[in-house]
């Protein structure tokens, strides 16, 4: 056997374990669900007109979206000053800014969601300390709503937005800066026509991630929402584990992954996806 | 020590994709003999070496040593040592876990490890640093242990992969030397690929010129210098002026050409040259006379380089064309207007080779 | 300028507080004396710590978890290994598509993962069990351990490995002795990856536990909905400290970085 058929021989035998393990519990699984999701009894394409059909399956797709898309802008607004921040601290302050940055990463999501439950709590800090400074006389409804679902969501999402933007920020030339500066520019002239262009690539893929993920959120607004506004997840994991219509769950799900593809294939477009996917 | 074995390249080719990193090539390297592969970068230099050691297949010929057909043998098969540009040296392992890993990997015995540790670094003069860090050693230091763990396992051919690259000048002439030194008290076959034209004359058996995946021409340092094939070859190796101009006639091994602006110039015609329009003629710096204005080519002296015991002088000839020439500098630097002129036998009209990717050479 | 600057920092203090501090509530919720959840506490005691260690179920669930995780990451870190040097010794398109189809897992969403394998396990008995949250873990996990041995991967000079094999290394040796000790961060970051993968894992958890296996975190979300009690803070705060115990036995047990020469 020659040397270059040996070398190819080793490199397929090396991917073929984990190429097999994902054939058979990832791609397959898609693959039937996928099946099962068109060949319902009541027509190839019935519980996909079921859902798009319905009024209160529409909501919910609506609703999800709406919500990523709040969560997301919100995020990006938050992440982009703080990793500015984070571009311009050194040292002992550098390496706590990042940590605070990092350890929500290493924290499972039930558990931070979970933190959050008891700080909104009727009887929880907040509404306590907001009593005893006398600003308001009953506790408020803080838990269960829009906003203990944004809260908690920004929460878990706002780390995915931080370093995409920081990665972009830290590739800015600061001699361009002085360089504008020394033009004679303004600082919010420097800002708006030499920085933020430039940090751009950041924020789309920071938004595009963040997007992504909070269309399949779960378990915080399982946990933190009010039981009128569910996600798409929620409805999947309800049919499934409640209603026990498969077809359906396997609709949405099919739904929701082209969504997510679509922009994804957009987002492709106008930045390095992969680059910043593994970069974290 | 076992003396070294014979390499032999049949028709080897390579080709990564569209690019053509080595034409068919042929190629026999005798027993015992130190073969440079001296060619500017990308000539294909790095493919034919690790295609000799088994690293990358050819995409056609056959690769034999000691007469054997290796062709499709792997490299930890071929008993081959190789001494990579940037040393490659293990990062974490020490400098004899270095030299012991092809020792271990031929099952030797301690004891027998051991002491062939000692010897290989004693030879490359690193006696007692067996248990450094890789890290710790300075790029000189890597160089031998690069060296002795090529050395070590006594390979059949020493495959080097322009081994100095990474040295200061004076380290690097240094180490040449002590490379040469090892050859010449063990006579292991060695193919050393160098694109600088000084180490592959202080080392060299023979010189293999590589130019765009071929070896443009292969000899000893003297039949290439005196004899290049061509105008590349020519200025690849050594310091050389070159006149350029169309071929008037070849006549019993002299040949005449015509250079614009300049007039005719005779020299000792290379093969091949019948039939042939753009030739060039070589001139070597030390060839050239410098006078006082006396007959020859008018010329003004535009530049001066002291060289200690030479003096280099850059002169512009009338058609504008900078000549380089040497003289000994105690004969001092003739002032501001001058003739150069030159021995017709010790000029060579030479084929114009088309330019390449070569690097821009300085005299 | 300074107004705006004070402004910027500010704003970066009060954000990084808010994505550290509310996770840290839970460790005194934990401490609660008082058979509800109450913050800060007004008592404090190790009554609910008592209460998670003495019952089976919590106790059957870490041990569930533990398993699962362990075994995850074994399944992760075999293939991914072996799948991230595969895909370091391929070039051009067939690269790109392999590499993608590895990751998918990260960008599918994790509900759609779940339902998709709860529908092809369960009639296969797995559900339920050990293995088939393992397995599930392990479609998430894979991704993590081809990113972070294929980044270590990238340090590995390919001349390193040419030159063992030029000394005579078979293939297997050339790993043992060079491959794996230069990988060997990355294997490490990989395995932690895995195993806080999947002891922190809910959704998959959700549709794979049944009542022979339910992992920690599945035990949590029943609890949670029912009753607010302490013992989930406890359960909590045990979760978050083996997190944190792996990530800093990770950054312990990691070799230094070395200085190449
Ligand atoms: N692995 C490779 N893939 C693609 N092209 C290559 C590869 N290796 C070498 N080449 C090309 O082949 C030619 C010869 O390369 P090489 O043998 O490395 O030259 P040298 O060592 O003389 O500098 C170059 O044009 C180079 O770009
Ligand atoms: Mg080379």
């Amino acid at each position: 056997m020659s040397l270059t058929a040996r070398g190819h021989l080793a490199t397929a035998l090396l991917l073929l374990p984990a190429l097999l393990f994902i054939a058979v519990w990832f791609v397959t699984p898609l693959a039937q669900l996928f099946q099962l999701s068109v060949s319902d009894k009541a027509g190839p394409f019935a519980p996909y007109a079921q859902l798009l059909g319905s009024e209160v399956y529409r909501r919910v797709f609506v609703n999800t979206l709406w919500l990523a898309l709040t969560v997301t802008a919100i995020s990006i607004l938050l992440a982009y000053p703080t990793a500015y921040v984070l571009t311009r601290l050194k040292g002992w302050w550098w390496t706590l800014a990042f940590y605070c940055v990092l350890f929500p990463f290493w924290i499972s999501v039930l558990i931070r969601t979970f933190a959050w439950m008891l700080l909104l709590e009727k009887n929880g800090p907040i509404n306590r300390v907001l009593l005893e400074l006398g600003a308001i006389d009953r506790p408020l409804e803080l838990l269960f709503n829009a906003g203990s679902v944004h809260i908690g969501m920004v929460h878990v999402l706002l780390p995915y937005a931080v370093l995409p933007i920081y990665a972009a920020m830290i590739r800015v030339d600061h001699r361009l800066l002085l360089a504008s500066d020394g033009l004679g520019a303004a600082p919010l002239m420097t800002f708006l026509r030499i920085y933020l262009p430039l940090t751009m690539p950041g924020v789309t893929a920071a938004a595009v991630f963040v997007f992504l993920l909070a269309l399949g959120f779960f378990i915080t607004p399982a946990l933190l929402g009010g039981v009128s506004a569910i996600t798409v997840a929620m409805l999947i994991e309800q049919l499934v584990n409640e209603r026990l219509v498969w077809s359906l769950a396997g609709a949405a799900s099919f739904i929701l992954l082209a969504v997510i593809f679509a922009l994804l294939a957009l987002a492709a477009r106008f930045v390095p996806l992969g680059q910043a996917l593994v970069a974290r | 020590m076992s003396a070294g074995r014979s390499v032999a390249f049949a028709g080897i080719a390579r080709s990564f994709g569209a690019v053509q990193a080595l034409r068919p090539t042929d190629l026999a390297v005798a027993a015992g003999e130190f073969l440079t592969l001296l060619g500017p970068s990308g000539s294909g230099k790095t493919t034919l070496l690790n295609i000799a050691a088994g690293y990358i297949a050819p995409s056609a010929g056959r690769v034999l040593i000691d007469g054997r057909d290796v062709t499709a043998l792997p490299a930890r098969q071929r008993n081959i040592g190789m001494v990579f540009q940037n040393y490659a040296l293990f990062p974490h392992l020490t400098v004899a876990g270095n030299v012991a890993y092809g020792l271990k990997a031929r099952g030797r015995p301690a004891d027998e490890i051991a002491r062939r540790i000692g010897d290989a670094l004693a030879l490359v003069q690193l006696d007692g640093l067996g248990e450094r860090a890789i890290s710790a050693l300075s790029g000189g230091q890597q160089q031998r242990v690069a060296l002795a763990r090529a050395l070590v396992i006594e390979p059949d051919v020493l495959l080097m992969d322009e081994p100095l690259g990474a040295l200061d000048r004076q380290l690097r002439k240094h180490v040449q030397l002590e490379i040469r030194r090892l050859h010449r008290e063990h006579g292991r076959t060695t193919i050393y690929v160098t694109h600088d034209q000084e180490e592959a004359l202080v080392m060299s058996d023979r010189i293999g010129v590589m130019r765009d995946g071929r070896i443009a021409q292969l000899g000893t340092a003297r039949e290439l210098y005196e004899n290049p094939i061509d105008s590349f070859v020519a200025s690849f190796l050594g310091e050389s002026n070159l006149l350029d101009g169309r071929l008037i006639s070849v006549n019993h091994g002299r040949a005449r050409l015509d250079v614009p602006g300049l007039g005719v110039v005779e020299g000792v015609a290379a093969d091949g040259l019948e039939g042939m329009s753009d030739v060039a003629a070589l001139v070597r710096p030390e060839d050239v006379a410098v006078e006082p204005a006396r007959g020859g080519w008018p010329a003004r002296i535009e530049e001066v380089v002291y060289l200690g015991d030479l003096t280099a002088l850059k002169v512009r000839l009338a058609n504008g064309q900078d000549i380089w020439c040497r003289r000994h500098a105690r004969l001092g630097v003739p002032a501001g207007a001058v003739t150069i002129g030159w021995e017709a036998a010790a000029i060579r009209i030479l084929p114009r080779s088309q330019p390449t990717k070569t690097e821009e050479r300085t005299p | 300028m300074i107004v705006t600057r004070s402004l910027i920092h500010g704003l970066a203090s009060a954000v990084l507080a808010f994505l550290v501090l509310p996770i840290l509530a839970v460790l005194p919720a934990s401490f609660n004396r008082a058979s509800f959840i109450r913050l800060p506490p007004t008592e404090y005691s190790l009554r609910w710590y008592e209460r998670f260690f003495q019952d089976r179920e919590w106790l059957t669930s870490l041990a569930t978890s533990t398993k699962v995780a362990l075994l995850t990451a074994l399944i992760a870190l075999a293939l991914g290994t072996a799948a991230a040097i595969g895909l370091e010794r391929l070039r051009g398109r067939l690269r790109g598509v392999l590499t993608g189809l590895f990751l998918a897992p990260m960008i599918v969403p994790v509900v759609v993962t779940a339902v998709a394998l709860y529908y092809v396990i369960r009639p296969m008995g797995l559900s339920g069990t050990v293995l088939g949250l393992a397995l599930g873990h392990a479609v998430l996990a894979l991704p993590f351990v081809i990113i972070n041995v294929g980044v270590s991967l990238r340090t590995l000079d390919p001349a390193l490995l040419r030159a063992a094999d030029g000394l005579g290394a078979s293939p297997a040796r050339v790993f043992l002795t060079i491959t794996l000790p230069i990988i060997l961060p990355g294997l490490i970051g990989g395995a932690v990856f895995a195993l806080i993968t999947s002891f922190d894992e809910l959704v998959v958890a959700i549709f794979l536990s049944g009542i022979q296996a339910k992992t920690l975190p599945v035990k949590i979300w029943e609890v949670i909905r029912l009753e607010f009690t302490p013992v989930v803070a406890v359960a909590s705060t045990v979760l978050i400290a083996i997190t944190v115990a792996l990530f800093g036995a990770a950054r312990t047990l990691g070799p230094r970085e070395r200085s190449r020469p």
